[in-house]
């Protein structure tokens, strides 16, 4: 419920205050430019009356000037000394950031202009937080402040033994909203949520530390996102044994001698039937895929390849995918198309009866293995699939069964149908429950196996893989695969400054114009070349696709690095001071992690050595 | 965490060293009071009685000496048995809590890591306990800047703090640390940067105590179970009663320049805000009338 009510211009607001005896105030601003602007019309237009203060701010800043030479000549210094207000935000050096924070912590500023980002991170503090709206403004527009980001506001409201009230205080504004901040200053601040992901520095770290991929999972799902997971798997597992209760209530009612086994296959095998009547095949693929999936169980020993040579027990099957026991007693996964033949018995899974396992295909595997259907046969046997299982359905009860028990074991059987389907609809949604953690893993796993830096099979990360778990950086498997195709290695530095900074840069953010030239321009094609690379396989296995290279970024680094001055480079970029200092200072901090690497990569690490020495200079530190 | 600074800020007024404080930055000559520099106060105009009770008390409170909140002597307390996570808004001395857990250490001859989530908070937390502890006590590890690594305590980023654990992890060696105090530890809801948090939590080798610093959050329970679930040691919650240090009142400006309390006693809207709001709405719905004869 928004007030429209008319803007009040800045030095009127902060006049306003001051009536009501209400500064030093922060006043919070939707945008940067509306802060700069703030604070220059308030200089403008209020001029802060004390001498003493003026000069005390003036001597301030001078001696400022000694330790951060950076801020000298800065553009707001005037504003400051003649207004006794700053702006303070994201654009800014940090430098600067900490010469407004002193000021208003030694009593020399009315006001600061500031965005939400002062929210958060350094401390300080005044009598009152002014909101001039209550929405956020975001990368894909406005949106309402949430009852955190307020706290974190009102938080600098009233400084601790110099205020004996702080205050928050709703300014005139086109959008202020008076309903919307009063129901927020009641609210129950918001839940911290898990932002938990994969990521492939964090799976070549686990996996070359624990060498199989169940014991990264297993972090993987402790994960606080993986708790309320955890949770709803618990819960299934009693609604599970409640069902597996009623099942055996039921069946010992009617007096029935079957196992639990038997009801669920009972199930399995009805549900299969609804479901023949619902699709069939249409090509040889799927027909064998639907053969694969329906004959292929946990407890079966199949063999992988179209040879079929490598045998693994069957341990779990889940979505198309396998984990399994190979011959060498290592656990793997691998897909169901890979499988090239199934034999038919269903082996326990008992660690002191694999080997036996193995050893019986071994000997009588030729007569065991299950015959693969041709899409002829698999025709026919849609045709007769139902009373298929019809005649499986008869088999499941005990041969010596008198007519009478017979329908009276079978009528027990139908009886249980709907606790049986409880029972695996559970099971079923505790294998996705578990695979959601998972899968993000596998995914990555699959394209660093793809890269050559894990061996998926054998469940270990390979020497290259090795190097690349220290590196961390941005998007390391571009780098790393950067630097295995030799891209660095005879790039000037300042290129490769370029090309990092590049990658390290925010995609959005514009710095300037200034001009690439010509060798820079090839190595950023031949780098966007292998992003490409990368980008395709992970497409591939369903990872969203990383963000573009920012060419902008790669020339003010570039134009950095070979000695550009910083008040030139902020000219010339157009850039804001702040956003530059990142860029580069995260540039810097990648160019090191590479010069690491002299080991593996010598040559590269040389370079970024000296490219990060050009980067990591005044006031880039 | 501020008193304190103040004090020295105050000590070193007193002993003529006006142009830098302890931490080698310069430090302004303490400003005059800041009423000096308005033309009207309150007291000169005639307040309703509404606005004189929003107004009531404001002011600087006369100078006292340094005391703990009871928050902060039961998170000492409770350190002793069981990792803790403090959750209190900004300025209400969290990191107080962090320094005395760390003074205890050090005097038993024992190491401690301090995370933040960044290079300019490392920096200022570096210069800090340097001061307070001595700087050959005190190593610092950020993405560009290594000194002093084989101190008693070790400042650094989070990032830093979790590549460690996963080199130690890999070499199979141990994390040289008895206490590990992590700052901001609200960042593990950031949507970038949090994994790190989380990964820093699972890893860390459950004889090492935590220190978690989190601004308010609504599951502080949750999370702490989550911790205690996940490290096999029990994660104990405090919170400051009360929320915040200093109390905190609400009103609304109007562009006539009238102050209003934004809410009553309750919490509730203010009754003359919530009229302006019905107003307002019917003036939008109503057609413009002016609007046609300026054409």
């Amino acid at each position: 419920m928004k007030l429209h009510m008319p803007e009040m211009p800045p030095a009127i607001l902060l006049g306003a205050l001051g009536s009501y005896n209400l500064l030093p105030a922060i006043v919070f601003m939707p945008t940067r430019r509306r802060c700069d602007q703030a604070a220059s019309e308030t200089a403008l237009m209020r001029r802060d009356l004390s001498d003493q203060r003026r000069e005390a701010r003036r001597d301030f800043m001078r001696s400022w000037v000694e330790l951060h030479p950076e801020i000298r000549g800065h553009r707001h210094w005037d504003t400051i000394i003649r207004g006794g207000v700053a702006s303070h935000h994201a654009g800014h050096i940090p430098a600067w950031k900490m010469v407004i924070e002193n000021l208003m912590s030694a009593g020399l500023l009315d006001a600061i202009f500031a965005t939400a980002t002062v929210a958060a991170g350094v401390d300080f503090p005044a009598r009152t937080v002014v909101l001039t709206v209550a929405d956020a403004r975001t990368a894909n527009g406005w949106r309402q402040l949430t009852a955190s980001e307020l706290q974190q506001m009102t938080g600098r409201a009233g400084r601790r033994g110099r205020d004996n009230v702080g205050f928050v205080v709703a300014a005139p504004g086109l959008h202020q909203d008076p309903v919307r901040i009063a129901e927020l200053l009641k609210a129950r601040p918001d839940p911290l949520l898990s932002q938990f992901r994969a990521t492939y520095t964090t799976l070549l770290n686990l996996l070359d530390a624990f060498g199989n991929f169940a014991q990264v999972r297993e972090i993987a799902e402790r994960s606080f996102a993986h708790r309320e997971a955890a949770l709803q798997i618990i819960r299934l597992e009693k609604a599970q044994a409640e069902s597996a209760q009623a099942i055996e209530r039921k069946l010992k009612e009617a007096g029935c001698d079957l196992s639990l086994a038997t009801v669920t296959g009972f199930e399995r095998l009805v549900s299969a039937r609804s479901r023949l009547y619902e699709a069939k095949p249409q090509t040889r693929a799927e027909a064998l895929h639907r053969w694969l999936d329906e004959v292929v169980q946990p407890g079966r020993v199949v063999g992988i390849g179209r040879s079929g040579k490598r045998l693994v027990l069957v341990t779990e099957k889940r979505d198309g995918n396998l984990r399994g026991i190979r011959e060498d007693e290592r656990i793997g996964s691998f897909a169901l198309e890979r499988i090239g033949r199934v034999y038919s018995p269903i082996y326990r899974q008992r660690d002191e009866l694999i080997e036996e396992a193995f050893a019986d295909i071994r000997a009588r595997g030729r007569e065991l293995v299950i015959p693969e259907p041709r899409l002829s046969a698999s025709q026919a046997e849609e045709q007769n699939a139902v009373a298929l299982i019809d005649a499986q359905l008869d088999e499941l009860l005990p041969p010596t069964l008198s007519d009478e028990e017979k329908s009276r074991y079978t009528e027990a059987l139908w009886s249980t149908l709907i606790d049986a389907e409880d029972l695996e609809r559970a099971s079923r949604r505790i294998e996705s429950l578990r695979a959601e953690v998972w899968q993000p893993f596998e995914q990555r796993a699959r394209v660093l196996a793809a890269f050559g830096y894990l061996d998926f099979e054998a469940e270990k990360v390979t020497e290259r893989g090795r190097w690349l778990a220290n590196l961390h950086v941005d998007r390391p498997l571009l780098v790393g695969e950067a630097l295995e195709r030799g891209l660095f290695n005879a790039l000037q530095f300042d290129r490769i400054v370029g090309v990092v900074a590049a990658l390290t840069a925010d995609e959005e953010r514009d710095y300037g114009q200034l001009e690439l030239d010509d060798a820079l321009v090839t190595a950023l094609a031949q780098f966007e070349d292998v992003g490409f690379k990368v980008s395709s396989e992970e497409w591939k296995l369903g990872i969203e696709p990383a963000p573009e290279l920012n060419f902008s970024a790669a020339a003010a680094a570039a134009a950095w690095a070979t000695g550009m001055e910083w008040v030139k480079l902020v000219r010339e970029t157009g850039a804001e001071e702040g956003d530059l200092y990142r860029m580069l200072s995260r540039t810097g901090e990648a160019l090191l992690q590479i010069s690491n690497l002299r080991q593996t990569h010598p040559d590269a690490a040389r370079i970024a050595a000296v490219g990060a020495d050009a980067v990591l200079r005044e006031p880039v530190r | 965490m501020r008193r304190s600074r103040d004090r020295v800020v105050d000590k070193k007024r007193r002993s003529g060293n006006k142009n830098r404080s302890r931490t080698g930055e310069p430090v302004a000559p303490q400003a005059r009071r800041d009423t000096s520099t308005r033309p009207e106060s309150p007291t000169t105009r005639s307040l309703s009685a509404e606005v004189k009770k929003l107004l009531q008390g404001i002011g600087t409170p006369r100078p006292q000496p340094f005391q703990p909140d009871p928050f902060q002597l039961e998170a000492l307390a409770a350190l002793e048995f069981e990792d803790v996570l403090v959750t209190a808004p900004t300025g209400s001395g969290k990191t107080w809590i962090a320094r005395e857990e760390i003074r205890r250490l050090l005097n038993a001859g024992r190491r401690a890591w301090y995370t933040t989530p960044l290079k300019a908070l490392t920096n200022s937390k570096h210069q800090e306990f340097s001061e307070e502890f001595g700087a050959d006590r005190v190593g610092i590890l950020t993405g560009d800047r290594k000194d002093n690594t084989s101190a008693q305590i070790i400042v650094g980023t989070t990032e830093i703090y979790r590549n460690q654990l996963f080199d130690s992890l890999r070499g199979g060696t141990d994390i040289d640390a008895d206490l590990v105090v992590l700052d901001e530890a609200h960042y593990l809801g950031d949507e970038d940067r949090g994994h790190v948090w989380e990964e820093a939590i699972i890893l860390t080798p459950p004889r090492i105590r935590l220190l978690l610093l989190s601004a308010t959050i609504g599951n502080a329970e949750e999370f702490a179970n989550w911790i205690s679930e996940v490290r096999g040691v029990r994660c104990g919650v405090i919170t400051r009663p009360g929320s915040r240090p200093v109390p905190l009142r609400a009103a609304m400006l109007l562009p006539d320049k009238r102050l209003l309390p934004l809410v009553n006693d309750h919490g509730r809207l203010n009754p003359e805000i919530a009229t302006m709001i019905e107003r307002s709405r019917d003036e939008q719905r109503r057609p413009a009338r002016g609007h046609r004869r300026r054409f």
